[in-house]
């Protein structure tokens, strides 16, 4: 590999890493909360990308499917918790049973909505050119994504750190019980955290439909990473979703280039050393295996 | 109800079940009801094999798919690497290969339980979906593999329809049978052990974490065997053999048919592949119609149909 080559793989293995670190910090952040890994995660973002699909082409605007997309995968979130989670609170196996259901029900209503095919989304304008960087142009929505995924994961750790609501997102992973105990309303803190959940994996469908456009299967593909991202980098953390996305981007990318057809086998072996080595992940502090 | 009569049942029920292409002959349907109940069988075999997991050994996997798809792949490449149709030749390679793909993956999963079981299963077998979706020199890729060859064993030819149907229902009463000792037996017991307290079943001395490889590997064998039947019955083995859609179609038949019993399973292939085959030619949106009723059973009978019988038929006796 040319050392130009290292560049623009590095940088698309960054730009990669960033759309994971979008998406797995809602499946993990549902996870702290409520102990329930969301296997509807992969169809949320699918959806999110569809939505902002239709917004575009309504309106023409990214950026407000950038807002529209979130707010009704929260919607549907909002909707889904009470509905169908809490029912089954404190059955976590059951519950991850359930949105095994409704993953099936969302993408084939994708699919009747907005058909089968496989669309494109355009970077927004202004994005959808590229610029002259060591080794030659590179699309600047990709930079774009890269600094979006930092700010993301700046914003949402001060949110952790200094806030009301992130004292009581860090308590309730901690402990949900206890902090219902003292006297917060754990229904609405769950229902939110899932609309939470659900409003990043929808956010992570707009800002990665420029790059890798809308079609069947990618609701398997997103929840397929991000579930390797949480389990390489850690359960239940924000450091363990940056650690996780900034680890498997980056080896996926150049596993394609090097090893082909067999990239995939890259990410089988990191999962495997992790769990026989690290059952913890690199960042976290659930055991997933003794 | 006596022993002998019992078993004269069930013997009768047997007989009826392997040769109903022939007793059925004379209906108007009978090729379409063979088929549909031919592909019934092959599913409720890797139902009833992914059940030794869910049901009793409390592993619940959503990657049994990648045992299912392994089978079905080297059955039908080893049909036509080998230019054999000889079933032993094509049998035995699906068995071994998904075996052994059984071991790498148990290898790596069983030290886990329960959400975490759940996550890597499904993670690890995507992982051999993706590969077997993109090598697509040996696997054909997003075609898949057509052109797979219906087994002979020795000079019989099992090609015709009537035929294939035969062996996928004798297939199948080995397997029930099979399943049914080992639940019964000592190791079967010991594996329900594990699932209910699996410390004590160390303190009393048993290495439960082979226990648990072992019924991983077994049950991986077995959906083998059906991913070799699932590829001779179609003559084709699709990249979505492998996949997600086919482990959460396990997954939702043993839960509908009821985990833990032998029934429960196979009627719940029935119910699924009722929905998939007869429904989705109806309405379009089968999928739906799936994740809806597969929602409603783990909200209000997470025992399955057989468990909400049973219930039902404990309240009459009573």
């Amino acid at each position: 590999m040319s050392p130009e080559l290292v560049f623009q793989q590095a940088l698309n293995g960054l730009s990669f890493g960033a759309l994971l670190f979008i998406l797995a910090a809602g499946l993990s952040l549902v996870f702290g909360m409520m102990d329930v890994v969301n296997l509807a995660h992969g169809a949320f973002y699918m959806l999110g990308a569809y939505v902002a699909l239709s917004v575009v082409q309504r309106t023409g605007s990214f950026w407000l499917a950038m807002v529209v997309a979130p707010l009704a995968l929260a919607a549907l979130g909002l909707v889904l918790e009470p509905l169908l989670l809490r029912r089954l609170r404190g059955r976590h196996l059951d519950q991850v049973l359930l949105t095994i259901g409704v993953s099936l029900v969302v993408v084939d209503q994708i699919g009747v909505v907005w058909g089968r095919e496989v669309r494109s989304l355009a970077a927004p304008a202004g994005l959808d050119g590229s610029v002259a960087l060591y080794g030659g142009d590179y699309p600047l929505y990709r930079l774009f994504v890269i600094g979006f995924g930092v700010a993301l994961a700046a914003l949402l750790s001060y949110v952790y750190s200094r806030t009301k609501v992130g004292m009581r997102i860090r308590a309730g992973v901690e402990d949900a019980e206890m902090l219902g105990a003292l006297g917060v309303d754990t229904d609405r803190l769950f229902a939110l955290t899932f609309a939470a959940g659900a409003a990043l994996a929808g956010l992570a469908g707009v800002v990665a439909a420029p790059v890798f456009g809308l079609q069947p299967g990618m609701d398997l593909d997103a929840l397929l990473y991000s579930l390797v991202v949480v389990v390489v980098g850690g359960l239940g953390t924000l450091g363990g979703a940056v650690a996780g996305s900034v680890l498997v981007g980056p080896a996926d990318t150049f596993g394609k280039v090097v090893f082909q057809e067999f990239a995939l086998a890259v990410i089988f072996a990191i999962v495997a050393l992790v769990l026989l080595l690290k059952p913890t992940g690199l960042l976290g502090r659930i055991r997933i295996a003794r | 109800m006596t022993r002998a009569l019992r078993f004269g049942l069930v013997a009768i029920a047997v007989a009826a079940l392997i040769t109903f292409p022939y007793w059925s002959a004379g209906w108007e349907s009978s090729r379409f009801a063979t088929t549909v109940l031919r592909d019934v069988l092959v599913f409720a075999i890797f139902a009833l094999s992914l059940d030794l997991l869910i049901g009793r050994a409390g592993m619940p996997s959503l990657g049994h798919a990648a045992f299912f798809g392994a089978g079905a792949y080297a059955a039908g490449i080893a049909s036509q690497r080998l230019g054999t149709d000889q079933l032993p030749i094509t049998m035995g390679a699906a068995i071994l290969v998904a075996t052994a793909l059984a071991l790498i993956i148990g290898a790596l999963v069983v030290r886990s339980e329960g959400i975490f079981f759940l996550m890597l299963t499904l993670a690890l077998a995507q992982i051999v979906f993706a590969i077997a979706f993109q090598w697509t020199s040996v696997t054909g890729g997003s075609n898949g593999l057509s052109g797979v060859g219906r087994p002979v064993i020795g000079g019989l030819d099992l090609t015709a329809a009537d035929r294939m149907y035969v062996l996928v229902a004798v297939v199948f009463i080995a397997v029930a049978l099979l399943l049914s000792r080992i639940v019964g037996s000592p190791y079967g017991r010991a594996l329900v052990g594990v699932r209910e307290n699996e410390r004590r079943m160390r303190a009393l001395g048993y290495d439960t974490t082979r226990l648990r490889l072992s019924a991983f590997v077994l049950a991986g064998a077995i959906a083998g065997v059906a991913g070799a039947l699932s590829a001779y019955s179609l003559r084709f083995v699709s990249a979505q053999d492998v996949g997600i859609a086919t482990s959460v179609r396990g997954f939702v038949m043993v839960l509908i048919g009821g985990a833990g019993s032998l029934f429960g399973p196979v009627l719940g292939a029935a119910v699924v592949m009722y929905i998939e085959r007869v429904l989705s030619s109806a309405i379009p949106v089968a999928e739906t119609v799936l994740g809806l009723v597969f929602v409603a059973f783990v909200l209000l009978a997470r025992q399955g149909i057989v468990g909400v019988g049973l219930a039902a038929w404990a309240r009459v006796r009573r």
